[in-house]
């Protein structure tokens, strides 16, 4: 007797639902509180410790697919990961100079907060535009995901990455401010 | 050969008809065990009906602790013999605790991993074995009052607490004999006492401020599952706070510069006093005469004591205001409120103005943690087999490794829901390198130093190659307790690496198991008789299991010569567990175990497709992003 519960299948096939940038959240969120229904610890306090072992392993793997699919920038890449293209080919594509300018100014525009008469409405503002700019780029992945088109791809997700890594400083600053 | 008797579903065959859980509230200040008696949760009284046991133990006679109020009572007359707040020292070395110390007036040593030891008149004591003194206590008073052995405890701990003080306040179950189903978040334990009760659906936040901590958590509640969305609190911050501050200002506004240690106990007895009795009267008169027989009489008013605590008061609402952030929420349907230093009026005040919410208070706030801890303990005993709550909890910080320069590197962070795993790959920076050292931290700052050691250990017998050609993956892994456990294996040549992980902090399985045995030394009751009780609960824990399992999935999963196998298996541990052999029983427990492996992965799988089926997937609406 051998068999284990498949723990190779996609994160998307995992939960049923087909591979796309496109995504259902309330469905998603549904379907993971379903599965660990069944498969948290919790269900196997009694049962044998290898039961118990395999419980944590699955919940384990449920959680992180999670994660994984919740936010448009980890499905983004993950689904970059699934197509074959490897964290080396994302760094090694070269970003246009128009965006990498506009970065910078996005940049020095919060360094500048904290000296403003008003700091919280400029980061609340801030804040505004970076979203804004990540919903852009979300748009342009989908576009250029679902046309085969990875070159675009690529570019749309180390964007989004960009703009992902400024948006927590921007937010570790707003908690700043708010903390006082 | 025997006919396999099949419970009908709902209905077990079984000795153990409903089993003795117990949920424990294990305080800085008050301790409580509660239980679920015919379908209601209650808290335990003890002989003289008291509910609440001061979390207070002296040690002045070797060989007999005293629990509870007659310790109390000793603390003026020893007060180094007498602890009081040992959850303040859980888990901490002895730098960590100086402070805590001196104001306690504690002799404070340590022992060969730097963790902090209490000298007393019985020899020096550990945080964690005062605490199983504590915990022993409530053992006896559940035992006497359910009247048999407890087949298994929740124990709750602040949600703040770290690896180390998690694992010490397990180390400490166990030397008390515990079985330890879960350890449980004081304030998802809060949740589940209200939840369950009104069946609410939302967002609740739980603000817990007790005698030496705070916690604050949020948790959204939908379809029976609490999903924690954000922990955060501050582990040294609570009413034992603002006692100090009501002492520190008696003591300036008598003009004292110096105090005794046993003056100082009395002073703190007086000022905690004072405090709670501000809490229903708007000024206090306070009688030094008894410390200080030339102080003159001082009286503190409400609207001082509120002003000498607003700082503190504060610095939970930055926490409040942290926690929803993280949550990404900017308001809840509910707010609990648990510890009893939310009884002070200025916290009331502020914490429904910072929500907006008024908060719930229906569940006595001394009680409502220990409740929930029973609530959930009925449920992971089995006792509740048609419960389809769950919870969801998250580790409260981040766990990462050091990297070059004495900077962190997060592999885990904080607020991810448990359990988890995460891998992340090593290699070696210098040519024929055989050995690599990891050190595990906790916390959030980007400095090694800043952060709490948790664990170094180094993978050996790395083959010798070029710097950079070994690859070796380590995998952490932290289970539904919030205990971290962590792998390693080099990939490459498919070696597997030893490694040996050194706990910086809490006891090593040997430091258990001879505490332990000296503590069955002078523990009644048989060895013997306890282990066959133990191998014999085992043995029917899994026929009953594999019962249960058989009946349902046995004849879509297994084929006839499979199944047979499994029923024999178990007849014959049945039959065992008739008898007295111990050794035998725990050998075809054993065997029996690994027989049934291949059909739980298989059930487990069969989970996995029947929580998603029914779903056609052409139902889900196009939407894009978030
Ligand atoms: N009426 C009251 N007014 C103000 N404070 C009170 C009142 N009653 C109790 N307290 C304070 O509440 C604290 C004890 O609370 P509680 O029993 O919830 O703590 P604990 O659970 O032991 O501690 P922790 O949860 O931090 O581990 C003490 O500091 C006590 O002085
Ligand atoms: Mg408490």
């Amino acid at each position: 007797m051998t068999s284990s519960p498949d723990l190779t299948q996609d994160y998307f096939s995992l939960f049923g639902l087909p591979v796309s940038f496109a995504i259902d959240r309330d469905e998603l969120g549904a379907r993971y509180r379903r599965l660990q229904g069944e498969l948290h610890p919790d269900r196997y306090a009694n049962a044998s410790s290898y039961e118990q072992r395999l419980a944590v392993q699955h919940s384990a793997l449920v959680n992180q697919a999670y994660q994984t699919l919740r936010k448009p920038l980890g499905r983004a890449l993950y689904l970059m990961e699934l197509g074959g293209v490897s964290q080396n080919d994302m760094s090694r594509h070269q970003i246009d100079g128009g965006f990498l300018i506009m970065q910078m100014e996005l940049r020095e525009k919060l360094e500048a907060i904290p000296e403003l008469m008003e700091p919280d409405e400029a980061i609340e503002h801030l804040l505004d535009e970076i979203n804004q700019d990540l919903r852009a780029e979300q748009r342009a992945f989908e576009q250029a995901y679902n046309g085969n088109d990875t070159e675009h791809a690529i570019s749309a997700c180390v964007k989004m990455q960009y703009l992902d890594k400024l948006l927590s400083e921007a937010e570790r600053l707003e908690a700043k401010l708010i903390d006082g | 050969m025997a006919l396999l008797q099949i419970a009908e579903p709902g209905q077990s065959p079984l000795p153990h008809q409903v089993k003795r859980a117990v949920g424990i509230d294990l305080g800085t200040t008050n301790s409580l065990v509660a239980s679920v008696r015919g379908g209601r949760a209650a808290v335990l009284a003890d002989e003289e009906g008291a509910v609440m046991l001061p979390s207070v133990v002296n040690f002045s006679e070797p060989e007999r602790p005293v629990v509870g109020a007659p310790a109390l009572r000793l603390a003026s007359q020893h007060p180094a013999d007498t602890l009081v707040s040992v959850k303040r020292f859980m888990g901490r070395g002895r730098e960590d605790a100086l402070e805590e110390a001196r104001r306690s007036h504690y002799c404070l040593s340590e022992d060969a991993q730097g963790l902090v030891r209490f000298t007393t008149a019985s020899g020096d004591v550990s945080p964690v074995e005062a605490s199983a003194e504590i915990l022993r206590s409530l053992r006896a008073r559940a035992e006497s009052t359910l009247a048999g052995d407890i087949d298994g405890a929740v124990i709750t701990v602040p949600a703040y607490f770290d690896e180390a003080q998690r694992q010490a306040t397990k180390d400490a179950a166990t030397l008390a004999g515990i079985n330890v189903l879960r350890l449980l978040n004081e304030p998802t334990a809060a949740a589940v006492a209200y939840g369950l009760d009104s069946a609410d659906q939302g967002v609740i936040a739980v603000y817990d401020l007790g005698g030496g901590t705070f916690d604050i958590s949020i948790l959204r509640l939908r379809a029976g599952v609490f999903e924690v969305l954000a922990t955060g609190g501050d582990t040294a911050l609570g009413g034992d706070d603002f006692d100090n501050v009501i002492v520190d200002w008696l003591q300036r506004s008598s003009g004292k510069d110096s105090i005794e240690p046993g003056q100082h106990r009395a002073l703190k007895a007086l000022a905690r006093r004072t405090k709670e009795a501000l809490s229903s009267e708007s000024s206090v008169a306070v009688d030094l005469s008894s410390i200080w027989p030339d102080a003159p009489g001082v009286t503190l008013s409400r609207d001082q004591f509120e002003a000498l605590i607003q700082p503190l008061v504060k610095r939970t609402l930055r926490a409040c205001r942290r926690c929803l952030r993280d949550a990404e929420l900017d308001q809840v349907d509910n707010v609990v409120m648990v510890g009893g230093s939310t009884r002070v009026p200025l916290v009331r005040e502020v914490v429904s103005e910072f929500f907006a919410r008024e908060p719930l208070l229906n569940i006595d706030p001394d009680q409502v943690v220990a409740i929930g801890a029973a609530i959930q303990a009925d449920i992971l005993v089995g006792n509740r087999p048609q419960s389809d709550v769950l919870l969801l909890d998250v580790i409260p910080l981040s766990l990462g490794l050091e990297t070059m320069g004495g900077l962190v590197e997060k592999i885990i962070p904080r607020n991810t829901t448990i359990p988890v795993a995460r891998a992340q790959e090593f290699t070696t920076y210098k040519d024929g390198q055989t050995a690599l050292a990891v050190h595990i931290v906790q916390g959030e700052r980007e400095l090694v130093t800043d952060c709490r050691s948790l664990a170094r250990f180094e993978l050996r017998g790395i083959p010798p190659m070029t710097a950079g050609a070994a690859k070796i993956l380590v995998t952490f892994q932290v289970d539904a307790d919030g205990l971290l456990s962590v792998t390693a294996k080099e990939q490459a040549t498919g070696v597997e690496a030893s490694v040996s992980v050194k706990p910086s902090f809490g006891l090593s399985d040997s430091d258990i198991t001879a505490m332990l045995q000296s503590s069955f030394q002078h523990a009644q009751g048989d060895k013997q008789a306890r282990h066959l009780a133990e191998q014999r609960l085992a043995g029917w824990q899994l026929i009953e299991g594999l019962r249960a399992a058989l009946a349902k999935d046995g004849a879509a999963l297994l084929d006839a010569e499979e199944r047979q196998l499994l029923e024999d298996a178990t007849a014959a541990l049945a039959a065992l567990l008739e008898g007295t052999d111990a050794q035998e029983i725990k050998a075809q427990t054993e065997s029996l175990g690994r027989l049934s492996e291949a059909f739980a992965a298989r059930r487990m799988d069969k989970s996995i497709h029947e929580a998603l089926a029914g779903v056609a997937v052409d139902t889900l609406a196009e939407k894009v992003g978030e």
